[in-house]
């Protein structure tokens, strides 16, 4: 799988080459700013991308930015966007698009090697990955939510950070008909109509608590 | 007695040359009416007059760096005005004390003079004491002059001093600033700095937050990564050695998740990358219940006021959301004439009280180190209305 990554901080570009490379990668290109990024997609076509939201020339969230320009450039590209703070703000930005192949994780999850990949190639796939402070930021702001029981807020925090029924499931050590049935229960106190694509769900779930 | 001599040498200086300045500004009259002449030869006076007195005079304050000229004359229109004052009221106590202090000395030393060298001048030049007395003779020499200079010398011993002290007195007394003043003064200069102290904080804020983001989050994450695939990649390792990787691991993911916080309570990064603005959208668009922001176009407001701010945004919108049960709430920010004023306004429950629990008195406690102004209106059946008001400089 073909990966580029736009990093300015040498020290953390280095570590997710080694990682990468560790885990049957190929990292492509690595990208200092915005532009070298927007050209290397061009000039690669990279399965998945990793993009740091602080970047040159400000320091601010240019990598929101170039993860949204470069997806209205290249239909459907995946994005895993990493950042050492997340808001919910721009998860609802990265998200706006209503497409699939979008992640947003704090840079301290790179270190958990498998959770790590296993949320890459989840978003190479078209999935989604939030991370969990994403979720909780998400479900300590609504309200309603406070109707769910504390099984489905898990079910639902799960299936907020990308999951599918089977690792929700695993996670929770509960039948796959269980997880059905609380995902049905959520859907119905919430007012929607159940799908089955993990993507999806998170848009769902995000287009209501941001409504 | 060594003392008093140097309090009545330093008088009699200081009588002579009130009495040469005091003709000075006689002479010099249509130029010291000048204001900022004028302001500077006070000032000369007063200086001269603290010194005497043992009294401190504070530095002329200058100009400060790219003020426009004319305010700072607006500002400084009391000194000028003193200063003016002060010429005629020289004139009439620095020319008579002055001249006293002439006479009596100018005839102490005539004294001096005749009774050591009459014999040595020529008729004409005779010197006279005191009454139209000629020193002629010996006899004169030895008594007449003798009494003026003890008499004389005594009257400045004990009358200069006094005399000098009354128009240093009075010179200060003119020239200093009443208690109004220097107050206003105070609050001037302490504003001044106080802005100053702000913007320096606020830059120390970016600062920290951007080395700490450079810096010691970035080696964290990438000591974390290396762990981490060192650990992924360690299939058979001694006893106790995966047990202490991890542990090593998961202090390093705390070290992380701390710092953070730490950031966050400081100086929040979504302030630093989307401004005060931004910043607040992005709390209202995560607030449970539906939120409006207004923000009026913000001049430079210093970062620990933003910070303040939006610490103030998101605990009353977390208030809003967790009790209020209300259905709409409202943000509006605005810069008054000094400083930033908050309005945070929402149609639930009311009855938020203080005394419960720290939100409200969280965002008492960071408004007022900022010197700003809470207010808090939330009666029982609602509306809630938080007002708050941070000086910015």
């Amino acid at each position: 799988m073909r990966v580029v990554i736009v990093e300015d901080n040498v020290l953390l570009s280095s570590g997710l080459e080694l990682l990468l490379a560790a885990k049957g990668f190929e990292v492509a290109a690595v990208a200092r700013d915005a532009p070298g990024f927007l050209a290397a997609v061009a000039e690669h076509r990279p399965d998945v991308t990793i993009v740091d939201v602080r970047l040159p020339p400000t320091f601010k969230d240019e990598g929101i930015h170039a993860a949204l320009q470069a997806r209205s450039l290249h239909q459907d590209l995946p994005v895993l966007v990493l950042s050492q703070y997340v808001e919910r703000e721009y998860a609802r930005e990265l998200l706006s698009d209503g497409r699939g192949g979008i992640g947003y994780l704090l840079k301290d999850r790179v270190g958990r090697v498998a959770e790590f990949t296993d949320a890459l190639r989840r978003v190479a796939a078209g999935g989604t990955a939030m991370d969990p402070q994403v979720v909780s930021q998400l479900l300590l702001s609504r309200d309603p939510l406070a109707e769910l029981t504390p099984r489905e807020q898990e079910v639902l925090a799960l299936m907020a950070e990308g999951h599918d029924n089977t690792t929700v499931a695993d996670r929770l050590a509960i039948t796959l008909n269980a997880v059905h049935k609380h995902i049905g229960n959520i859907f119905a106190k919430l007012g929607l109509s159940p799908t089955d694509s993990g993507h999806r769900r998170v848009q769902a779930v995000l287009a209501y608590l941001n409504r | 007695m060594r003392e008093r001599w140097t309090q009545t040498r330093r008088s009699a200086g200081y009588l002579l040359v009130s009495l040469v300045t005091a003709v000075a500004t006689l002479v010099a009259l249509p130029l010291l009416v000048w204001p900022s002449k004028a302001r500077a030869w006070a000032h000369w006076h007063r200086r001269r007059a603290g010194r005497l007195l043992g009294v401190p005079v504070p530095a002329r304050p200058t100009p400060p760096h790219g003020e426009p000229r004319d305010g700072w004359e607006i500002r400084t229109a009391p000194a000028t005005r003193r200063g003016l004052l002060w010429l005629p009221t020289h004139l009439l106590t620095g020319l008579p004390f002055g001249l006293a202090a002439l006479l009596c000395l100018g005839n102490v030393f005539t004294g001096l003079w005749a009774m050591a060298l009459w014999w040595a001048l020529p008729a004409e030049a005779i010197p006279t004491l005191q009454g139209e007395i000629p020193v002629d003779d010996w006899a004169t020499a030895l008594t007449a002059a003798p009494l003026q200079v003890v008499v004389l010398a005594a009257l400045f011993w004990w009358g200069g001093p006094p005399l000098a002290r009354a128009h240093a007195r009075i010179c200060l007394r003119v020239l200093s600033l009443s208690e109004a003043q220097q107050l206003t003064q105070r609050v001037e200069v302490l504003t001044r700095t106080r802005a100053g102290a702000l913007d320096s904080h606020a830059a120390e804020l970016r600062r920290i937050e951007r080395d700490l983001h450079d810096g010691v989050q970035a080696r964290l994450v990438a000591t974390a990564i290396r762990l981490g695939v060192a650990r992924d990649a360690l299939d058979e390792a001694p006893e106790g050695v995966t047990e202490l990787m991890r542990e090593a691991h998961e202090g390093i993911e705390e070290a992380m998740t701390e710092l953070r916080n730490v950031l966050r309570t400081a100086y929040p990064p979504i302030l630093a990358d989307r401004g005060l603005d931004g910043a607040l959208s992005a709390l209202a668009a995560g607030c449970g219940v539906p939120t409006r922001v207004h923000v009026e176009d913000l001049g430079k407001v210093p970062a620990a006021v933003e910070a303040v701010a939006y610490f103030v945004v998101a605990e009353a919108l977390t208030n809003t959301a967790k009790h209020g049960r209300a259905t709409r709430a409202e943000v509006r920010v605005r810069q008054t004439g000094t400083g930033l004023s908050l309005q945070i306004t929402d149609d639930g429950v009311g009855g938020a009280d203080e005394t419960l629990g720290t939100g409200l008195a969280g965002i008492r406690r960071r408004v007022l180190a900022l010197d700003g102004d809470v207010l808090i209106t939330s009666p029982q059946g609602g509306p809630t209305m938080i007002e708050v008001e941070v000086p910015c400089g």
